[in-house]
């Protein structure tokens, strides 16, 4: 098993629907710095769980929209039970 | 640069003054012939001295650092109101789980750093050498280690 996960966000395009809410204000919401959210935008920094559910909150979405694992998603689709739904 | 690179910068300036002077008075009381690195006293007073100092010009620089931030804010804000400067001024300081991660990971930069000059003192003391180079020794490879710990957390805060 890789020891990284490729994770990846959707901060940017959520942040441009939300209408363009600046880098600043979603760090005020989520109650930390600028900086972080850049890092985290940016695929630099992996939040905490707490920090990332506090991110989707601010959107008002599920946080499996705010943030996405390749790896995960492909396990998902190979798993059997899935595919066998998927070819029936 | 943000607050905590800049904070990093000015520990970086203290604790690279406060060792020079050290090793400047030091080596000047050495020369002088006023003190032999046997005078294990010497150097324990000398450096619980400094120590204290360096407490004391930590907390003094950080807290004029804390208000020259906040007054650059300010000038930099002047046209909008006080309590949107106030607001500008504390998200600018804000401390969230990266910066404590990046503070955990720098840390042990320190440990490292002072345990090798422990060992190496340890070593020097096994090796007949004065009581005074095994101490300025670990006291060099702390300040070292402090220094060292506010790089790396620069880099951390460059790369991350």
């Amino acid at each position: 098993m890789d020891k990284h996960l490729t994770i990846t966000n959707t901060i940017r395009t959520l942040r441009f629907f939300a209408g363009e809410m600046s880098q600043q204000l979603l760090a005020e919401k989520a109650g930390v710095s600028r900086q972080t959210i850049l890092a985290v935008e940016a695929g630099k920094y992996s939040p905490s769980l707490e920090l990332a559910f506090r991110i989707a909150l601010v959107f008002g979405v599920p946080i499996g929209e705010v943030f996405s694992c390749e790896e995960c998603e492909r396990a998902a689709a190979n798993k059997p039970g899935t595919q066998q739904e998927g070819h029936a | 640069m943000y607050y905590q690179q800049k904070k990093s910068i000015v520990s970086i300036v203290i604790s690279v003054i406060l060792l020079s002077v050290y090793y400047i008075y030091i080596i000047g009381k050495l020369n002088a012939g006023a003190v032999t690195l046997d005078d294990a006293k010497f150097f324990a007073v000398t450096m619980l001295i400094f120590i204290g100092i360096g407490i004391v010009a930590t907390i003094a620089v950080q807290i004029i650092f804390h208000i020259l931030f906040s007054i650059s804010i300010a000038v930099q804000e002047r046209e909008k109101d006080s309590e949107t400067i106030e607001h500008v001024v504390k998200a600018a300081m804000v401390e969230d789980e990266r910066d404590k991660l990046i503070d955990l990971k720098s840390s042990r930069i320190t440990v490292i750093v002072s345990m090798f000059g422990f060992v190496v003192g340890l070593l020097l003391l096994a090796l007949d050498y004065p009581f005074g180079v095994m101490l300025n020794i670990f006291y060099g490879a702390a300040g070292l280690g402090a220094i060292g710990e506010d790089v790396s957390k620069l880099i951390y805060y460059r790369v991350r």
